[in-house]
């Protein structure tokens, strides 16, 4: 599919095999996928489970290699980066949220979002940390350890952390899943608004349709396929 | 907004920026705030082997300081200058007095004479008025020494030792017989100033005046007296340089002198060489017991790795490369294990404090505990190394850890090396570590042999490991469920097989080779020895009492093999007209050329000996003298057929040509020398006897008390030491010395339990699930432990096996090839060891699987 008219790929998947395991345990997930995503775009990839939806997202992140195929993010070409390149160009280009937080325990939550800050060598890490933090209504515990915040604390600290490094792109899997159905509209609301204010490039995968129906595009795989492509009105119906 | 993202130039190419150290500490230390949870076996195991290796060479540094401190009081001066045989002559006298003050002293064996209480031997140390011109002589009663050595009424002053006094049952006041004088014990010996420059003595020390020596008729050409000139140079220059310029005249105005010297900065060299070969003997243990603590080490590092699978993975998400994520966590554990290092410092520091405190009253050593920053930045360094050795592999592995760990479970073990630069961190590391063993190694070639020997043990270890896994594997799958298991948990992924071998193994071999090695040594003092070994040596037997003497024998002990050889006294001078000082020697050599040493002549060669090369003289041989020589001079001092060795015997320079060498077999105690001339080389000159009477019966006609008695009536010249007591005296310090042996090694072991408990407790999480899963599937708890006790007790015999047979080879291994004595295969020792290890080892783990099964399943799972 051709990006946008006027709007730049941000993501380029084409034609792109993925295999899991070894031998007869082999897994055939992502079977000649192509895909593109303009800039700005908030994409939705649905599916049922073990239809390759979370596979894709972690492919379009660099955070697994296809067997065959290109990935190309932000003018990238992904295949073309060793290990530590592809770590470093995360860290500058690509945000992440995941299902089950990944905090680390042993830092506070300023420190957690910090984090990719430092990593990145950046002076200021701890004041845009804070700010980050006030951002997503957190500004009271950012000195807490992750154990002592609730699931939906957690994952606005995730948030916090994600889009500190100010990411041109900002990937979700299922941001939601371990979050009540209340706390759960919040965080999304949270993204959206997040993704809104910088303008970044988000792709969020989920199990909730009514979630998906808030991207601008929705993606339907099955069976490592993708099998429809709709506007969110068209899924809607 | 964002602007249209351009591919960054740092994308296609990034730069590999190495982590700022600074981050890499704030980012660890941050992680360590919330405690050192999983780190205590590793926190133990680096302390303990620092503790051990700082301790030990604390201990030491403060026994050589007090050495260096104290040479003057040691040496009884500046410098010392010693002769076998005779009085410095006048000449030699006056160059002495020129440099400084002088004072002489005699010391000599002989036998005190107690008339019906018997006769014992004594060390004697005849002295002049000037004595001690350094430190303080302590007696009881605290009189002037030249009180209670001066002559009244015909009687000489004595002070002996109190083991004298109690040997013959005497008390203060009572008269002993020494030759032919008559000495009253006045007071007894609480502190000798100079004691240890004398070494070790057989018999009890006895303080008399040199009248009283003269008096006695010890003093007869040829005996056995050792005359010490000690130079006390002049207060306010008595500096380095006067000293140097002493014995450079000594040298050049005295050559034919024969003398040894010793000077104040090198007042007892044996002793310090012994200090410092013991030293490395324990620093080993102490490093065995850091090696064995490296397991400790390695496994938790195994397990902070698998616990943070899921924050490495966190980390490269957001943006850390894997030599991030590895230089951060790999600080973390540098910074643990420098607090492990510091506790181990901090304790090695004090204990020769401790030891200091404790001993203070018991061991008349100058022993000075002092803080000894280089021995504990060594100390320091070992650990460092150890635990960077161990550490770096388990946790290069974090390096590649997927990020996809953070979306999904992983599906198989990640079984991938870690990559190369680790592997080169290691192999640096280890170099480091084997560096720092040889380069600061007293002897490098048994610091050699016991690093190759560790590597071999630790690759052996894990090959048994291995080979046992594969066993299980290999096994089939018997009918028995609960050995089914048990064969299935030996193999599986994350099974304990690895640590409990590696711990287990070397624990046991450690165990076994001391047995050994303390059962050979044992039966080779006290069982071995006597039933080939002389009862009594004699010595100073005058030449005109020799026949007297052995019909006197004849009648003491008919039947008894008596051997009497002449005895001289004499130094090595020269090697083909090579200074004796300037001779390359061996380690184990090198005390031939160091001061004098027994020498005989001989027209046969003696017994327990045998020809290695060259030939034995004629028995009418009367050409240039010639020497034979023990063969072990051919490697360790150089020497060939034919040189021309020059020994000073009696203040003469005397050459003779090397017309053999032998092969000696020390052990039978027979009477042997280094060096055996043709009797022509010496004829004529006076000398001594020694002789060896070896009962044939085990209770001879008269008791060893009642010859001695004998003895010292009919020859009160000639000293009788009894080969019970010498050995006795020897085995006690062998004693001494393997009980410190044993404390070392305590640590090493105690650090192998603290590893395998650790390896068994981190293996608990693991089998508490299996534990739950089994009961809630209808195991009973009598199956569970019956299947856990089947794995736990099959890897500990297979561990015990190996480790019994590795310690019988290394204990052959040090008994036969640096101990130089017979290797006693007897394994009651080593087996009990191995026994208890086995035992331990299922008890420990089971004591947390007995907890678990007693409680019902449903509160433990849903902790899971």
């Amino acid at each position: 599919m051709a990006a946008s008219e006027g709007t730049p790929a941000v993501i380029e998947l084409s034609d792109v095999e993925l295999s899991l395991g070894r031998g007869a345990a082999r897994v055939h997930i992502l079977k000649g996928v192509s895909l593109t995503i303009p800039q700005g775009q908030a994409t939705g990839l649905v599916g049922p489970s073990g239809s390759g939806k979370s596979t894709l997202l972690m492919t379009m992140a660099g955070l697994e290699r296809p067997d065959s195929g290109l990935v190309k993010v932000a003018g990238q070409d992904l295949g073309a980066l060793g290990e530590d390149a592809l770590a470093l160009f995360r860290g500058r280009h690509i945000g992440i949220v995941f299902q089950s937080f990944h905090l680390v325990p042993t830092m506070t939550a300023r420190e957690n979002v910090a984090l990719p800050l430092e990593l990145a060598g950046a002076d200021d890490a701890f004041e845009r940390a804070a700010a980050e933090l006030r951002n997503v209504g957190l500004a009271e515990r950012m000195d807490h350890y992750p154990a002592q915040l609730s699931g939906g604390e957690q994952q606005r600290v995730a948030i916090a952390r994600a889009v500190a490094p100010d990411p041109a792109i900002l990937v979700a899997d299922e941001p939601t899943g371990n979050l009540d159905e209340s706390t759960g509209r919040s965080i999304v609301d949270l993204i959206f608004a997040l993704r809104r204010e910088r303008g970044a490039t988000l792709v969020l995968v989920t199990h909730d349709l009514s979630l998906a129906a808030t991207c601008d595009r929705t993606v339907r795989l099955r069976a490592g396929r993708i099998e429809t492509e709709a506007g969110t009105e068209a899924l809607a119906i | 907004m964002h602007a249209p993202v351009q591919p960054s130039a740092s994308a296609s190419g990034p730069a590999h920026r190495p982590v700022g150290l600074k981050l890499a500490l704030r980012l660890a230390w941050r992680d360590l705030r919330g405690g050192l949870r999983g780190f205590g076996v590793f926190i133990a195991c680096l302390a303990l082997g620092v503790m051990a290796i700082a301790a030990v060479s604390s201990a030491s540094r403060g026994l050589s300081e007090g050495l260096g401190r104290e040479g003057r009081r040691i040496l009884g001066g500046d410098a010392a200058f010693s002769l076998i045989h005779r009085e410095p002559t006048a000449e030699e006298y006056a160059f002495l007095a020129r440099h400084g003050r002088v004072s002489t002293i005699a010391t000599l064996r002989s036998m005190a004479n107690a008339g019906e209480k018997g006769a014992a031997l004594v060390e004697l140390k005849a002295v002049d008025g000037s004595y001690p011109s350094v430190g303080e002589l302590r007696t009881d009663p605290a009189q002037p020494t030249a009180d209670l050595l001066a002559l009244r009424d015909g009687v000489y002053g004595g002070i002996a030792d109190p083991v004298l006094f109690g040997r013959l049952d005497l008390k203060p006041g009572d008269t002993v017989l020494i030759g032919s004088a008559r000495v009253q014990l006045r007071a007894s010996l609480t502190s000798e100033p100079d004691k240890i420059a004398a070494g070790v003595g057989f018999g009890p020390r006895l303080i008399l005046s040199q009248e009283a020596l003269r008096a006695s008729g010890l003093l007869q050409p040829g005996s056995l007296v050792r005359w010490t000139a000690r130079v006390l140079l002049p207060e306010g220059a008595n500096t380095d340089a006067a000293l140097d310029a002493l014995l450079a005249n000594a040298g050049k105005e005295q050559p034919n002198a024969g003398w040894e010297i010793r000077s104040r900065g090198n007042a007892a060299p044996n002793f310090q060489r012994n200090i410092e070969r013991f030293t490395q003997f324990l620093t080993l243990v102490g490093l065995t017991a850091l090696l064995v603590g490296g397991v400790g080490v390695a496994n938790a590092v195994r397990r902070f790795v698998e616990a943070k699978r899921l924050d490495f993975a966190t980390l490269k998400a957001i943006g850390a490369t894997g030599g991030r994520v590895v230089a951060i966590h790999l600080t973390e554990v540098m910074l643990v294990a420098g607090f492990g290092i510091a506790i181990g410092l901090a304790l090695g520091a004090a204990a020769p404090f401790a030891l200091g405190y404790m001993l203070a009253d018991i061991v008349p050593l100058p022993f000075e505990p002092t803080l000894a920053p280089a021995e504990l930045a060594i100390a320091a360094l070992y650990g460092l190394l150890t635990a960077l050795v161990f550490a770096v592999i388990p946790l290069g592995r974090a390096h590649d850890v997927p990020v996809s760990a953070l979306f999904r479970d992983q599906i198989e073990p990640d079984r991938r090396q870690p990559r190369w630069h680790y592997r080169a961190i290691f192999l640096a590391a280890l170099a480091g570590l084997v560096g720092v063993a040889l380069v600061f190694a007293y002897d490098r070639r048994i610091a050699l042999i016991y690093i190759a020997a560790a590597g071999f043990v630790f690759l052996l270890l894990r090959l048994v490991a291995w080979g046992l896994m594969a066993l299980a594997r290999g096994a089939g799958r018997p009918k028995r469920p609960a050995l089914r298991m048990a064969l299935a948990n030996t193999y599986r992924p994350g099974a304990l097989t690895q640590s409990l071998v590696l711990s287990l193994g070397l624990g046991v071999a450690l165990l076994s080779t001391l047995a050994f090695i303390d059962v050979s040594l044992r039966r080779q003092l006290t069982q071995s020895l006597p039933q080939k070994a002389p009862s009594f040596f004699f010595l100073d037997i005058p030449n005109a009492q020799a026949a007297a003497f052995d019909r006197f024998l004849a009648e003491q002990r008919p039947g008894a093999h008596v051997e009497r050889v002449p005895m001289m006294r004499g130094r090595i001078v020269s090697v083909n007209d090579v200074p004796a000082e300037q001779i390359k020697a061996s380690e184990q050599m090198a005390w031939v050329l160091e001061g004098d040493r027994g020498i005989t002549y001989s027209a046969a060669m003696p017994e327990a000996s045998r020809l290695a090369s060259g030939e034995w003289w004629p028995e009418n041989y009367r050409g240039e003298p010639l020497v034979s020589f023990d063969a072990r001079a051919v490697e360790g001092l150089g020497l060939k057929l034919g040189d021309k060795l020059t020994v000073n015997v009696l203040g003469r320079n005397i050459s003779a040509r090397i017309a053999n060498f032998r092969d000696i077999e020390w052990r039978s105690l027979g009477i042997n020398f280094v060096m055996v001339f043709s009797p022509n080389t010496f004829a004529g000159a006076p000398h001594t006897n020694l002789a060896t009477v070896t009962d044939k019966d085990a209770t001879p006609v008269t008791s060893d008390a009642a010859l001695m008695r004998q003895l010292a009536i009919a020859f009160p010249a000639v000293t009788a030491v009894r080969v019970k007591d010498a050995l006795e005296a020897v085995n006690t310090i062998v004693g001494q010395l393997a009980g410190a042996i044993r404390g070392a090694s305590g640590l090493a072991i105690s650090a192998s339990l603290l590893v395998l408990a650790g390896a068994l407790a981190a293996g608990q999480r693991a089998r508490l699930y299996d534990a739950m899963i089994l009961k809630t599937l209808g195991a009973t708890r009598r199956f569970i432990l019956s299947s856990y006790i089947l794995e736990y007790a099959g890897i500990g015999v297979v561990s015990a096996l190996f480790g019994l047979l590795a310690g019988a080879v290394a204990g052959w291994g040090v008994v036969t090839q640096v101990m130089k004595i017979d290797f006693v295969p007897d394994p009651t020792g080593a087996i009990i060891a191995a026994t208890a290890a086995v035992v331990v080892t299922v008890m420990f783990g089971l004591i947390g699987t007995l907890q678990i099964l007693s409680k019902a399943p449903a509160s433990h799972l849903r902790n899971l």
